[in-house]
């Protein structure tokens, strides 16, 4: 089990120390700085093992967590964990930053205390911690007897998630698909490889303790269902999608799922990540990218690139980025687009060519002639390939929800009384491709 | 030094700097480089000229990148750029770049090397001074070979400045170090030396260095430099303080320099002038009066440079050893540091102390510190300095002192590091031995000593307690009574098993009188032991259990008990059940009188060098081990320097030289002698694998050195066996055949038609070879021409061994084909085999006869059948061996028909009679006719 917790600053002074066991001293603190936060290489693993000791860290931004262990523990657990807490911290103050932390420093010991019990994870749903940490300090003398018992049934009980007694004049709930799609092209326009990780994130705003159940075009509930009738197999299945796999918030009744793959919860109050998972098949890949790259001589690169949007044409495309790098030794860079805004950054070696939005099923194009400075080094460049991000509002995955039901059996509101909204938003990833 | 204009500063620098120190991830950091890195290439695109302060600029942030581990690969021709430029600081930016970054790059190094050559051979001191710095940087083997030849020119030049010589003098000692091959001696070597006498303390500093190392080459070259060097010691030496201003460090004038002259005469012999080595006899006494005077200063410093300059002083002395005044003064000097508080000199001491003590005229003066050193063994606290001390004590070591410093280092060894105890334990065997008037306090030493540190007991040492014991009479009465004794403290350490189990074996018999080590008690406190032990020991306590049978009949019954047991009958270990096996049979079979003969006392080993000794020599490593030599590099006639070998006193027995028990050479013992045929190879097996076998012995045998001569190349296939073969046709000896495994050498010698052939089988591999068969045979109808008669051999080779087969040979006719032989053996479980034409051919059968030139043509003349006559010239592939050629004195006898050799065929029945002329000797290359 987690020994200890340290979170770094980018100088590897530690802003917060907990050590949970006796087995992890002092010196441990200095020998995560000295071996990982000032080592001499990238320390690139996530986890390291200095002198019999585990340290597994995450950053977020130049913020270092690191959880200490001499134990043979679970990687997947300890990870799992620093992540929660990455939610609750952010949760409670924002961005993850050093100023924040240093604001907030008893508020997060407090914290450590309750979602960490002598190494071992305990609770960490930010909407469940909120009812008895927060940051008004202790209102003991407000808080009335029943109140209090009513924390200690929910923390305790089964469902500990969400609290009884909620209640919302308008009943509404909000649903996110967020994909992130990634991909590696050949110079050819051959993919090879894609891939789409995706999340959906629910927002609750719903009083009692309403029972949900979500559909969405999953291809194995589709084909369950088309089995009775045969003419909607083949009208829905092209709809359907594989998932490789998913995860679920803790909340989805797992045995449920297992026997008749549907996905009913009592949700949290609030905002969560209602489940996870990962596509490889069939995938909607926005942009295609066209490079084409000449060496002329030994002192000159001309680069032309060409980007075509791939969706329909009443969609718009946002926060369109293309990043072209250049060779190391580039001393001079002219470029000429017909739409957007290009720049050579030097300090990433790299052209950036930004545009603000495109629709679907149109193209742009980019050249860039790239001066050259002859340099001792007979190393080829080894051309990296070209890198783009943009944001679309679809899921490029194919996913659709079908319903998201709502039964409240105890208050006197149905589900067409509950106000849904569902939106899909496809990010870049990894979208990467060979020139 | 020009002065620092105000552009000087580089503010676009310093600003690059504060902004990276100023970054707070290692990704900005890489993003303000990269974009510093753009910037600089677009500066250097080449479209517009930049000026000497841009460039200087940007090469010197080109430089900070690097250093900050970043790969440039650009901005070298800015950086050469630089080297022409007139201004001193853009100069040195350009040779510092090109020191840090400068690879072989082919195009590049010509102009670096153009820009150096104007500087060297540009008028200011300065320039040439950056020139000279750059190639010692650099130092690679092209600048080497560029520019060695200028820099002695440089250096010998009258009108260089000093700063110049010195810088050339480093230069030169840094190209000297790097590739000594490219910088050619010459005449300038004489004008180095007389650099010595410079006036600036500087030049004669870096001089000294390098005239130090270019004379451990050619000593005789530099040999006039020993009475400048003398002459310019005495002079630092006997200067006050303030003398030597600015050389003066803490009260002490040039340490520096005066520890690099004094090593540097150490280099060289004695002076033979009188007046010059009274001179530096005279400074060394300065030196060490100069000790004894209160220190001017309370500062570490003061302390340090005075002791360094001391200490170089007392080597000088001990590598002189020949003043027996000054060697005792030093060694009175150490002394008195063998008591001061810094932990640092004490070890100096010590270590130099070493070395005296090894000098016939200061061994006495160690040796009166000795309580002094003992006290430092018990009570120091820093290791290595314990370790010194435990040297010392070993090199001050004599007979008068012996006692005292074994028994103070087994004090020493129960709290010893680990590291070093089994240096100990050898050291304490190797004086216990050799200052042994009383053989018994010898005999206690070492068992006290597998007492207290028996694991550290390395096998040579008990070796040597046996072989001693063995070979001296008086002495074996009292080990059996003390082994006996020791054996009997309830955990004895299995070496002691060893010892006591051999030694009781042996000699068992002297203490059987008393009732108390009566024999069955002998057996019974052996047998107690016998579970605990390794397999080893125990094979060794099986063949002390024989041998008990054979001293003391009456425990015949219990041992041979013992041995039927199924513990040993059916032992999972081949070595042990072989053991209990064969012993049984032969305790049973054999008669009382072939027991006594079987198991007789061992014979006295044969005396050869100590093989502790060996062992420590090379335990110490060959760092070590040149300076114990250094140490015995003259031993006088009265000095008794420990690790020399001394002969030992010689025994009462005459050793003999057959008896090689120890050595893995003989493989039958002598001890066994033909033992009945039933059990008769077992014996020789069970004896020659015997664990009393000790080191094998370091020098050649008779055998081994005849054959080492005519060593081959390892390896050579058995075909070319024919070449060797070829060879022996006017040799009687030589090697016959040698691979990676085996050798085989061969000696014969034939008189008429009889010939007797020794053939020495040595195994070269360190593993015992199995099965060795080889076998003699007669292809084709030889059968009827030769007769060939073999000795047996034994079946097993030991590693390392030789056997010899001894072949009677009767030439009945003539014949064609040698015989061939077979060998055949198990190598490391398989089979090998291998055949060869024996070295036995028709002409080791001829015999010479006197003939007159007249009646040898007569004779030709009178064949008259063409068959019968023959004629063929050839030239001969070998040079004739003079022996054979001596001993056929027929050849010189005729001298009309030069250059030819005649052999006559002949239809007389006997081989014997062939006959056989030649031509004349004294032609280098005879050539023959058959």
């Amino acid at each position: 089990m987690i020994g200890g917790l340290f979170i770094y600053n980018h100088k590897g002074e530690v802003l917060i120390s907990r050590v949970y066991r006796d087995d992890i001293g002092r010196n441990a603190v200095d020998a995560f700085r000295v071996n990982v936060i000032h080592a001499r290489q990238q320390v690139r693993s996530p986890v390291t093992n200095i002198a019999r000791t585990s340290f597994f860290h995450v950053k977020r931004s130049n913020i270092w967590l690191a959880a200490v262990t001499k134990q043979n523990v679970n990687a997947a657990m300890v990870f799992e964990f620093l992540y929660k807490m990455c939610d609750v911290m952010a949760a409670y103050f924002g961005k993850i930053s050093e100023e924040n932390i240093k604001n907030n420093f008893v508020l997060i010991y407090e914290l450590l205390d309750e979602i960490l019990d002598f190494g071992y994870p305990q609770n960490s749903e930010t909407g469940a911690l909120k009812t008895f940490i927060t940051q008004q300090g202790i209102k003991s003398q407000h808080q009335t007897k029943e109140e209090q018992s009513q924390i200690t049934s929910q923390v305790t009980g089964q469902i500990g998630w969400r609290r009884e007694g909620i209640k919302y004049r308008r009943n509404e709930l909000f649903l996110d698909v967020l994909e992130s799609v990634n991909l590696l092209m050949s110079p050819q326009g051959q993919v090879l490889s894609a891939h789409v990780s995706g999340r959906v994130v629910m927002k609750s705003y719903l009083s009692g303790m309403p029972e949900c159940k979500f559909g969405m075009n999953d291809k194995i509930v589709i084909e369950k269902q088309g089995k009775g009738t045969a003419d909607e197999t083949g009208k829905s299945g092209k709809q359907s999608i594989a998932i490789d796999d998913c995860t679920f918030h803790q909340c989805v009744r797992l045995s449920k799922f297992d026997s008749e793959r549907s996905i009913s919860f009592i949700p949290p109050d609030g905002e969560f990540e209602l489940m996870r998972y990962r596509t490889t098949k069939d995938i909607i890949l926005p942009f295609r990218v066209i490079p084409l790259v000449r060496e002329v001589g030994r002192t000159k690169l001309e680069v032309k690139v060409v980007i075509k949007s791939n969706f329909k044409p009443s969609l718009l495309a946002q926060k369109i980025e293309v990043r072209i790098p250049t060779p190391l030794n580039t001393s001079g860079v002219q470029v000429i687009c017909m739409k957007g805004k290009a720049k050579y950054k030097a300090s990433e070696n790299a052209i950036v060519w930004k545009i603000k939005r495109m629709a679907g099923m149109k193209e742009s194009q980019i050249s860039a002639e790239i001066e050259l400075l002859p340099t001792n080094d007979k190393k080829k460049w080894a051309r990296p390939p070209i890198s783009m991000n943009f944001e679309v509002p679809f899921a490029p995955s194919g996913l659709k929800v079908r319903y998201l039901k709502v039964f409240e059996p105890k208050l006197n509101y149905s589900d067409h009384d509950v106000i849904k909204w569902v939106r899909y938003i496809g990010r870049s990833g990894i979208y990467e491709t060979r020139c | 030094m020009p002065a620092v204009s105000k552009g000087d500063g580089m503010r676009g620098l310093a600003v690059f700097i504060s902004d990276i120190r100023n970054c707070k991830s290692k990704e900005a950091e890489i993003k303000r480089i990269n974009k510093e890195l753009a910037n600089i290439r677009s500066k250097f695109k080449g479209d517009k000229a930049l000026d000497g302060y841009s460039k200087k600029k940007y090469v010197c942030k080109l430089l900070f990148i690097f250093l900050l581990g970043h790969d440039i690969d650009f901005g070298h021709m800015e950086a050469v750029n630089l080297l022409s430029s007139n201004k001193y600081t853009e100069k040195q930016i350009g040779y510092l770049f090109i020191s840090v970054l400068v690879n072989s790059t082919s195009e590049l190094i010509r102009l670096i090397n153009n820009g150096v050559k104007n500087d060297l051979t540009s008028r200011n001191p300065t320039f040439m001074c950056l020139a000279l710095h750059c190639i010692a940087n650099v130092g690679s083997r092209e600048m080497g070979e560029a520019f060695a030849a200028d820099i002695p020119r440089i250096l010998v030049a009258g009108d260089s400045m000093d700063s110049v010589k010195q810088s050339a003098a480093l230069c030169l000692l840094r190209l000297y170090k790097a590739s000594p091959d490219l910088v050619p001696m010459g005449e300038w070597t004489a004008r180095v030396v007389h650099l010595l006498n410079d006036q600036h303390m500087g030049v004669v500093t870096a001089a000294v260095s390098l005239i130090t190392c270019l004379c451990k080459k050619n000593p005789e070259d530099f040999k006039t430099c020993v009475s400048l060097a003398v002459s310019r010691l005495s002079r630092i030496v006997s200067s006050a303080s303030t003398d030597l201003q600015d050389y003066t460090y803490y009260f002490v004038p040039a340490p520096w320099l005066s520890v690099k002259l004094l090593r540097l005469l150490q280099c060289y012999a004695p002076p033979e002038d009188a007046a010059v080595k009274g001179r530096l006899v005279e400074c060394l006494e300065t030196v060490l009066n100069k000790a004894q005077e209160p220190p001017k200063s309370k500062k570490v410093q003061h302390s340090n440079a005075k002791n360094a300059v001391l200490f170089e002083t007392i080597s000088l002395i001990i590598h002189y050893d020949s003043e027996p005044n000054l060697l005792v003064r030093a060694c009175n000097q150490l002394g008195q540091f063998l008591q001061h508080r810094e932990t640092n000199l004490r070890y100096l001491a010590l270590e130099s102390m070493c070395t005296l003590a090894s000098s016939e005229f200061s061994h006495e003066a160690v040796k009166t510190h000795i309580d002094t050193v003992i006290n430092a063994l018990k009570t120091e606290r820093d290791v290595s300095v314990r370790q010194r001390a435990a040297d010392l004590l070993y090199a001050m070591c004599d007979r008068s002192n012996a006692k005292q410093i074994v028994s103070e280092m087994l004090r020493y060894l129960e709290t010893a590091d680990y590291a070093i105890r089994e240096e100990i334990v050898l050291k304490v065997a190797i004086l216990a031995e050799k200052y042994a008037v009383d053989y018994s306090w010898y005999v206690d030493t070492i068992l006290n000593l597998i007492r207290i540190a028996g694991d550290y007991v390395s096998e040579e040492v008990w070796y040597r307690v046996l072989q001693i014991v063995t070979n001296r009479d008086d002495v074996q009465g009292y080990a059996a009574k003390t082994v006996f004794e020791a054996l009997q403290a309830p955990a004895c350490h299995e070496n002691m098993v060893k010892v006591g189990g051999y030694i009781l074996g042996e000699f068992g018999n002297l203490i059987a009188g008393d009732p108390r080590s009566s024999p069955p008690v002998q057996f019974s406190l052996l047998h107690s032991k016998f579970h605990l032990c390794s397999v080893a020991t125990r094979a060794l306590l099986l063949s002390t259990y024989i041998k008990f049978i054979n001293l003391f009949p009456e425990t015949k019954a219990t041992i041979q008990a013992v041995l039927r047991a199924g513990s040993q009958l059916r032992n999972a270990d081949v070595e042990l059940q072989q053991r209990a096996v064969e012993y049984l049979t032969l305790s049973s079979i054999a008669s009382t009188d072939v027991l006594a003969t079987v198991l007789e006392e061992m014979p006295p080993f044969p005396e050869r060098e100590s093989s502790i000794l060996a062992k420590l020599k090379r335990k110490k490593g060959p760092g070590a081990a040149s300076t114990l030599d250094d140490g015995r590099r003259e031993p006088g006639p009265g000095g008794d320097v420990n690790g020399g070998v001394e002969p030992a006193p010689s025994t009462g027995s005459t050793p003999s030289p057959s008896a090689d028990l120890l050595g893995l050479r003989a493989a039958p013992p002598p001890a066994a002698p033909p033992a009945p045929p039933s059990a008769g190879s077992l014996l020789v097996d069970v004896f020659s694998d015997s664990p009393t076998g000790g080191p094998p012995s370091l020098g050649p045998s008779p055998e081994e050195a005849f054959l080492s001569p005519a060593a081959e190349d390892p390896g050579i296939p058995i075909p070319e066996a024919d070449e060797l073969l070829h060879k022996f046709v006017c040799k009687n000896s030589g090697v016959l055949f040698e691979n990676a495994l085996l050798q085989i050498g061969v000696k014969s010698e034939f008189r008429q038609n009889l010939g007797r052939m020794y053939l020495f089988y040595g195994n070269k591999t360190s593993v015992q070879f199995q099965n060795f068969c080889p076998t003699v045979t007669h292809p084709g109808d030889l059968q009827s021409q030769l007769v060939v008669q073999t000795k047996r051999v034994p079946g097993q080779v030991d590693g390392g061994a030789q056997v010899q087969q001894v072949l009677n040979i009767e030439c009945l006719r003539d014949f064609l084909t040698p015989p061939l032989l077979t060998v055949r053996f198990r190598y490391g479980g398989a089979p090998q085999a291998l055949t060869l034409k024996l070295p036995v051919t028709i002409n080791k059968f001829f015999q010479p006869t006197e003939m007159a030139a007249q009646a040898f043509f007569q004779r030709w003349k009178q064949l008259s059948l063409p068959q019968q006559e023959a004629q063929k010239i050839f030239q001969a592939n070998h040079p004739m061996d003079s022996e054979v050629t001596k001993a056929k004195p027929c050849w010189t006898t005729w001298t009309q028909t030069q250059r030819t050799m005649w052999v006559l065929g002949s239809c007389r029945p006997k081989p014997c009679r062939w006959a056989a002329c030649c031509g004349s000797s004294p032609t280098p290359r005879p050539r023959c006719t058959a």
